[in-house]
């Protein structure tokens, strides 16, 4: 298998080689001293990360061999400042965005426009294999493929094995975020959650929804006036009942209202730290901070990790999707050479390069047999498996208003109420999509 | 309407040429005047003037820049949908405690150190201005970082040092809650602007005939009374144009907030809500509306200090 | 204060020293925030336990390097040509003012006060629209223009009252000794509004580089976006972690011109922010 996948590897290397040059010659023809130039410049959206798509563009435009290069260009560090900048970018026509790195869940606000390139068929289907459904459902609007997928995330529980021993949960078996809750209360720790009015309040509200068998949007692919929310449901009650508990009983620590990934982590590696549902990033940061000295040695060896935990009981959990798709914008100049270079991008070998070193897990499944997956992320199989099960956000082109919306209504934690918050926003968001509210 | 203005300021004794000219003369005066003052004039016109009318234009129209195809003209629908909802007067109202608060606070804070500029040693002068320019000349933005991780729960210290005060501890998550958010940022706020007002009372300050103050101290006029019979009242139009100038100035508050909460549990101020909604969610229309009416909040703030207090903002500021 | 002069030296000394605290804390904070390891951001403590120069060498040669030195070159640049601009047509403008009889002269006033206080986030969806069609988003002139309406208005102001108080009548006596009207101009009028135009100089200069709202609407790539708008780009290791430590190191950087500007002309900003009302 890894032969025959190597193999195919280097013929289509080969065949995308031949049509570079082709295309390189025929550009040549037409845009006549163009070539003086040297070859097509690609630029490269990309959001901040610890230099691994800089490093990929790089490999990429070695291997073109004067096909084309590939220049990176810096998006905002927050997903919803890096789709202002895309959007507004596509909007104005700029013919520069030849490959974006995209949020999985802006990718139909900017598909529905038609501000991206369409993806051939060929590259549809080399570029599909193998792919975890969640992330190719993140990359597929109105039952086409708009963007490929490169590389997904996903959260996974972590927890303390002390803590976990202490409180006598079974740790091999699926959990539950009663007996998390109870556990936290039990032994007078912090769960880790992402309590703050920002996007990760989404996807936390997102993974319990779908985990509890309920969608927030029901219709994602109907007009704004049209959309149908399924907060206000059984689900969405669910959901509710367990942000307001760790929001009321002060579950999620003082800092809650304002928690982020990077604090919740914080918290989790200090006195308090008992469960944590965050991304992988966690375990190269952690270490990192055990090796400089500034955490005690034993931490690592206390931490566990297993998947998101369940709503109910005996129900597969459905932990949250994240990462990112590659796109390439309509008024691009070299749609094709852009493919090309998005189809070198997201090879197994570059995911599980960027894995390693990013700590960014791949859309891939193949990837993570790479040597050294295992080594540098012992919990590689946990992050496939998580992925596996892994529910997207709402895919619409209204996202940014459905999550700014739940963002707005769901926090803080403790004023989250069962009985009334599914409710109110749902009320809340149809009413901001209607144009009647502001946001 | 340029003859009628010409006229007027013909007879103004200020700009009265020194000796009288021949019109000839006079003519290429004007030429050369209008020539000079042109460009500036053009300018600031062209990039105020002319996006404002856009942008009321724009809020005619429900507009959204990733849905170009469904544009359409609603009139002053936008408008209706602000001004009936909740959040606008929510933020309005916090932007007007914001306000309020600051001025008030830096009036007073912007007035002693103005006294303190005013009357120190030689020695200490320069190191003063020095240090009270700092925050003038300091980026807001680098301002609100610093308030923000000052008081951050987790990379903060001020929790820590002032565990002694009450509702004060090492848990208190500053930016979880209205009051408390707002407390950082118009701290900040504070901090940033008050040299700006302290040097336009040091301006009025310096106004005050000495001999007046003197005459009041040799009557046996207390520190007190000197301040509140001589000092203030000769003062009056230099707090008033003070007081304008930072209010306007507050009223447009977006940095602190923006870093610090992004408008989070209650601290979201009308500029923070016309950036998010024709900035972030790409509503144009919608965003163009809500610049419109701030736009109209400010002339309304100037025309009622204008009117009502009758401040005199092109004879105290500038003129001399 | 009829005290004695002890007294009163010591009381100066404390207010000095009070009113020095209270303008430099919040920079120390983030200096002293500047110099800690991301381990020591959570130790509650107001200086670092250890002195590293790692965020500073994230931005200036690490991975934040092309992320902040661009930005910085842009700050530079185009707080540089506002500035130059801005002070080229003020003191035409302000001269004119001062100088000349002509009409509009009190409606140009009028104008420049209006635009000092408009609310700049009005403007910036419009301009945001405008520059996208004329092809000026993300580009220095696309700030330069918008913060020209930032740095004229104080500055024709602050000019206008310089150039009242030039006894312009030197300018008549060197013509009446035989020197043209540019000889005149040029050796009795430039030295005199020399230092004036200066100080406005360095105060538009502050207005410009203290521009956050454009900078953050109007660019989108490092072709244009300077420092205040660039901080909200820098990441820890990772997307998820927060790049406190790099912030406040760009944050002290930015601030370095901001406070040898203020050590060199703090007469001289003070005497023009109060139209020269205050004497040495």
């Amino acid at each position: 298998m890894p032969t025959d996948a190597r193999h195919t590897g280097r013929s289509r290397a080969r065949t995308h080689a031949a049509a570079g040059l082709a295309l390189a010659v025929g550009a040549t023809l037409l845009g006549g001293c163009s070539s003086a130039e040297g070859p097509p410049a690609l630029t490269w959206y990309i959001n901040p990360d610890d230099g691994g798509q800089a490093n990929i563009a790089q490999i990429c435009t070695d291997q073109a061999d004067g096909a084309y290069t590939i220049e990176t260009s810096l998006l905002p560090s927050d997903a919803g400042a890096q789709r202002e900048q895309l959007a507004r970018r596509l909007a104005a026509g700029d013919d520069t965005m030849d490959i974006m790195s995209l949020d999985p869940p802006f990718v139909p606000e900017l598909a529905e426009p038609g501000y991206l390139a369409p993806v051939p068929d060929d590259v549809v289907e080399r570029t599909t294999q193998n792919v975890v459904e969640g992330a190719l459902t993140g990359a597929t609007w109105k039952d086409k493929v708009v963007a490929v997928p490169f590389w997904a995330n996903t959260q996974i529980l972590w927890y303390r094995k002390s803590v976990a021993e202490a409180a006598g949960l079974d740790m091999t078996q699926p959990v539950t975020w009663q007996q998390l809750m109870d556990a936290a209360a039990s032994q007078d720790k912090f769960l880790g959650v992402q309590g703050a009015r920002a996007e990760s309040m989404t996807v936390w509200v997102n993974a319990l929804v779908e985990s509890a068998g309920g969608k927030i949007v029901e219709n994602p692919d109907a007009p704004a006036d049209e959309i149908r929310l399924g907060l206000d449901s059984e689900a969405g009650t669910q959901a509710a009942e367990i942000v307001s508990t760790i929001g009321k009983e002060g579950l999620g620590g003082p800092g809650l209202p304002t928690q982020t990934e990077n604090t919740s982590m914080i918290q989790f590696q200090g006195d308090q730290g008992s469960f944590m549902v965050n991304y992988p990033f966690v375990w190269p940061a952690t270490n990192a901070a055990v090796e400089a000295g500034t955490l005690p040695a034993g931490l690592i060896e206390d931490i566990g990790w297993t998947l998101y935990p369940q709503v109910n009981e005996g129900e597969e959990t459905a932990p949250p999707l994240g990462g990112i798709n590659l796109g390439v914008g309509s008024e691009s100049q070299n749609p094709d050479l852009a493919y090309q270079a998005i189809e070198c991008i997201v090879s197994p070998e570059n995911q599980s390069l960027y894995f390693t070193t990013n700590g960014n897990p791949p859309s891939n499944t193949e990837a993570y047999d790479a040597p050294g997956v295992s080594e540098t992320f012992p919990m590689a199989e946990t992050i496939r498996e998580s992925l596996q099960l892994s529910k997207p956000r709402p895919q619409t082109p209204y996202y940014n208003e459905v999550s700014t919306g739940i963002q707005q209504t769901w926090t803080p934690p403790s004023a989250v109420n069962p009985e009334t918050t599914p409710a109110t926003s749902s009320e809340f968001i149809l009413a901001v999509l209607k144009g009647e509210k502001l946001l | 309407m340029s003859t009628s203005v010409e006229t007027q300021r013909g007879t103004a004794p200020v700009s009265k040429p020194a000796k009288p000219r021949l019109s000839d003369r006079a003519r290429s005066e004007r030429r050369l005047g209008l020539w000079l003052a042109g460009p500036a004039f053009v300018i600031m016109l062209a990039v105020t003037a002319y996006p404002i009318l856009l942008a009321v234009w724009d809020s005619l129209f429900q507009y959204r820049l990733t849905a170009p195809d469904d544009r359409a003209f609603i009139g002053l629908g936008n408008y209706a949908v602000i001004l009936t909802d909740i959040v606008f007067w929510r933020d309005l109202g916090v932007t007007l405690l914001i306000t309020v608060i600051t001025v008030a606070v830096e009036l007073v804070l912007g007035f002693a150190l103005a006294l303190v500029m005013n009357s120190a040693l030689k020695a200490v002068r320069g190191w003063l201005r020095t240090a009270i320019l700092v925050p003038y000349g300091i980026i807001t933005v680098v301002s609100a970082f610093a308030w923000f991780y000052a008081f951050d729960i987790n990379s903060g210290y001020i929790n820590h040092w002032f565990d002694w005060v009450p509702g004060i501890s090492p848990d208190l998550n500053w930016f979880a809650d209205g009051p408390t958010a707002l407390f950082v940022i118009i701290a900040s706020e504070i901090w940033k602007t008050t040299p700006f007002i302290s040097l336009l009372l040091l301006a009025g300050l310096a106004q005050v005939p000495g001999e007046l103050t003197e005459a009041a101290e040799v009557d046996g006029a207390t520190w007190w009374q000197r301040m509140s019979r001589v000092i203030l009242p000769n003062m009056k139009a230099a707090i008033m144009v003070a007081v304008l100038f930072r209010a306007l100035d507050a009223f447009r508050i977006f940095d602190n907030v923006y870093i610090m909460t992004n408008g989070a549990y209650g601290t979201e101020v009308l500029s923070l809500l016309a950036y998010r909604t024709s900035i972030s969610r790409l509503e144009i229309g919608m965003g163009s509306a809500i610049s419109v009416l701030l736009f109209l909040c400010v002339i309304i703030i100037c025309f009622i200090a204008i009117k009502l207090f009758k401040v005199d903002l092109t004879g105290a500021r500038g003129g001399n | 204060m009829k005290s004695s002069p002890v007294r009163c030296r010591l009381t100066w000394t404390i207010i000095s020293i009070v009113v020095i605290i209270y303008a430099l804390f919040p920079v120390a904070s983030i200096f002293a925030t500047s110099f800690k390891i991301p381990s020591d951001l959570t130790s509650g403590t107001f200086l670092p336990n250890t002195w590293s120069f790692t965020n500073y060498e994230e931005i200036l040669v690490g991975d934040a390097q092309g992320l902040f030195l661009s930005a910085l070159r842009n700050s530079i640049g185009i707080s540089l040509i506002a500035t130059f601009i801005a002070v080229v047509l003020a003191t035409l403008c302000a001269y004119a003012i001062a100088r000349l009889d002509f009409p509009g002269k009190k409606l140009i006033l009028t104008t420049a006060l209006g635009v000092s206080i408009f609310p700049v986030i009005s403007i910036v969806t419009p301009l945001f629209n405008l520059w996208r069609n004329i092809g000026l988003y993300d580009t220095w002139l696309g700030l330069i223009i918008p913060y020209l309406s930032l740095t004229l208005p104080i500055s024709i102001w602050t000019l206008s009252a310089f150039f009242r108080q030039i006894p312009w009548e030197l300018e008549q006596a060197a013509q009446v000794d035989g020197a043209t009207t540019w000889q005149a101009f040029r050796k009795a009028i430039v030295p005199l509004a020399a230092p004036g135009v200066f100080t406005t100089a360095i105060i538009a200069f502050f207005i410009a580089w203290n521009d956050f709202v454009y900078g953050i609407s109007l660019t989108s790539t490092d072709a244009a976006r300077p420092v205040p708008a660039a901080l909200a780009f820098f990441t820890g290791a990772s997307q998820f972690e927060e790049p406190t430590g790099a912030i406040s190191a760009a944050a002290i950087i930015v601030t370095i011109p901001v406070v040898v500007l203020v050590l060199a002309f703090q007469r001289q900003i003070v005497s023009g922010l109060t139209q020269g009302a205050v004497k040495g």
